[in-house]
């Protein structure tokens, strides 16, 4: 009968079933095996509203929209073209870097790819820049900003390792620290690729002074957020939960009323696209809550603890197999549900391998970061497959490169565990 | 004429729940912000806040992301892995789509279910709410997006599985078939 029911969830999943949908029934048919009313499923589910956190994504979310749907990213680009777009494959480290930015705002990488992509691909050919070069580069620097703070992957990561209460615990800034040195590996070794790749450029002249002074003043109004958020998060004056309160209505009233790129008329499709995403997300968060209480009572992550150990004894050997779990299930579920679905059960696992859960949730995003883009069921593909009008076949052997780069940024960030904590620790 | 009337009267009402939960999204999130933000204002100037704002905004998260979820019914946003899907034939993609989504009304109904037992027992005993409340309001009240969305849900779920996808699913071969993506 179980393994009945099991493989109809499996045939409704692989159909595409909603996520959330599979998990509610899985916790419906859990709590009932072990005699508890559907009802505790709705009280867990509720447990939503106790979790203080959990307010930071709604409002960074719908902060990354506003200022996607605004001109930002065109003065974003504009700026950092004047500060790297003299350097070898300048234009190249400007795309790099406005990806990791906007994609930490926003955590939503397909975002990214769609509202940088349209700057920055035609800025890119038109710099003679290789198309498949430019196709590549763009696809994966779409996911780079995951690890840095305020990335709503990272704070979702927090909030569900938070429910296992471990020693040390995971403080959402602390994961704000630890994903500082490993992003700027990511982007240092991306950005000396590209500058390698395109030496036989022509290099533009250094901007004049003029430009970089009017880029500045362009962007006046959005200069003070990444420094409200790494001051306020990184020194402690402000909770993440307290940035993203500052960081929402200051955007909200620079767009709106200040800026006014956004009007009062199209201000309820911004805020429901965001919300889209929110609930999508919060939904499977919400029947997740109920589902690990009932793994942890059925004891599931010992059990498989002990399954593994059998054949896997050291540290590393988990590591391994826990890099490519974690492609796959990236690759398969995207960011969000796969940290939702998965921490649950990895991370007792790893805390009895002696992984630090805050490493862990570094280790947890850069993988999914590649996973995002990963043949053959990335999502990203598919989206730059859409915005560049270019078979998908065509962007996977665009991203070849790529994949090696920031396999081998994962491979160090994983067996290299001082990257993540020394800011931390 | 009479089941004509009944269509209109059902599509009309429909237009109606979209459009209020549309607008009640938009001003609940703006309360959102806005009391979010005032708060810290008010914490770092004035050196406290106000004392029922943090369960409230709370609550508020709940209540966007209810009605964010539902939204996401319409939009076909749901969360799903459908790298099986973008292999099936049209027919078959058509009949994958009735099941699943009849599968999520069908969860939806019953969490809908559910829910309106958990409200109740918080409504016949609101001393011992399941969870804090903010004063004036009783906890059920707050609760009561839980089984009022869920329900929303499988309605418009049971709606979607019958009409057309709102985008195609993307194929590997194929760009052409691909429509724009709109940026959101």
């Amino acid at each position: 009968m179980t393994l009945l029911i099991a493989g109809a969830l499996l045939l409704l999943a692989a159909l595409g079933a909603p996520l959330f949908a599979l998990i509610a029934a899985i916790a419906l048919l859990g709590f009932g095996a072990s005699g508890q009313p559907g009802t505790a499923v709705a009280i867990e589910f509720y447990r939503l509203a106790d979790m203080p956190a959990l307010i930071a994504i709604p409002l960074f979310t719908l902060a990354g929209y506003l200022l996607a749907e605004s001109q930002a990213p065109r003065r974003l680009v504009r700026l950092t073209n004047a500060l790297f777009g003299w350097l070898p494959g300048g234009l190249a480290i400007v795309s790099i870097c406005a990806c990791a930015f906007f994609t930490a705002f926003t955590g939503a990488t397909g975002v990214t790819l769609v509202a940088l992509g349209a700057v920055l691909y035609p800025a890119m050919r038109q710099a003679r820049y290789e198309e498949r070069f430019s196709l590549g580069l763009l696809t994966s620097a779409g996911s780079l900003g995951l690890l840095l703070a305020p990335s709503m992957p990272l704070i979702l990561y927090g909030v569900v390792a938070q429910q296992f209460h471990t020693t040390p615990p995971v403080a959402i800034d602390a994961l704000f620290k630890a994903g500082l040195l490993p992003s700027l590996l990511m982007i240092v070794l991306l950005s000396a690729y590209s500058a390698w790749h395109s030496r036989g450029l022509p290099r533009p002249e250094r901007a004049a002074r003029g430009e970089l002074w009017a880029a500045i003043k362009d962007a006046a109004w959005e200069l003070p957020l990444p420094f409200v958020i790494l001051i306020g998060i990184y020194a402690h004056f402000l909770a993440p939960s307290e940035a993203a309160a500052a960081t929402t209505l200051y955007v909200l009233i620079v767009t709106v009323l200040i800026r006014r790129e956004i009007g009062f008329a199209e201000l309820p499709r911004v805020i429901r696209e965001a919300m889209l995403l929110v609930g999508a997300i919060l939904i499977v968060l919400g029947f997740s809550l109920a589902l690990t209480n009932w793994l942890i009572d059925a004891d599931v992550p010992e059990s498989l603890f002990g399954w593994l150990q059998a054949s896997i004894s050291s540290k590393l050997g988990f590591l391994l197999v826990l890099n490519a779990f974690l492609l796959v299930f990236g690759m398969l579920l995207e960011g969000f549900p796969a940290i939702i679905i998965l921490v649950p059960l990895v991370l007792p696992i790893a805390l009895h391998y002696g992984v630090d859960p805050v490493h862990l949730g570094i280790i947890f995003l850069a993988n999914l970061q590649i996973g995002i883009f990963l043949p053959p069921a990335g999502m990203n593909l598919f989206i730059a497959s859409a915005r560049f009008h270019r078979p998908a076949t065509t962007i996977i052997r665009a991203c070849l490169p790529f994949y090696a780069i920031l396999l081998l940024c994962v491979l160090i960030i994983t067996y290299w565990p001082w990257l993540s904590l020394v800011l931390v620790r | 004429m009479n089941a004509v009337r009944l269509q209109r009267g059902f599509a009309s009402a429909l237009v109606w729940i979209d459009r209020i939960e549309k607008w009640l999204l938009t001003i609940l999130v703006l309360i959102l912000v806005l009391l979010a933000g005032g708060q810290i204002l008010l914490r770092n100037l004035f050196g406290g806040g106000i004392s029922w704002a943090d369960p409230f905004l709370r609550t508020l998260v709940v209540w966007t992301a209810m009605l964010g979820a539902l939204a996401a019914v319409r939009d076909d946003k749901h969360i799903a892995v459908d790298v099986l899907q973008r292999f099936l034939p049209a027919g078959a993609q058509r009949i994958a789509r009735i099941v699943t989504l009849l599968f999520a009304a069908v969860v939806c109904a019953a969490m809908a279910w559910y829910s309106i037992a958990f409200v109740g027992i918080d409504f016949a005993t609101p001393a011992n709410a399941v969870s804090d409340g903010v004063p004036g309001i009783a906890p059920w009240v707050l609760e009561s997006i839980l089984p009022v969305g869920f329900g929303l849900m499988a309605l418009r779920f049971l709606l979607r599985a019958f009409s057309p996808p709102a985008h195609a699913a993307a194929l590997l071969h194929d760009p052409a078939d691909i429509p724009a993506v709109n940026a959101p």
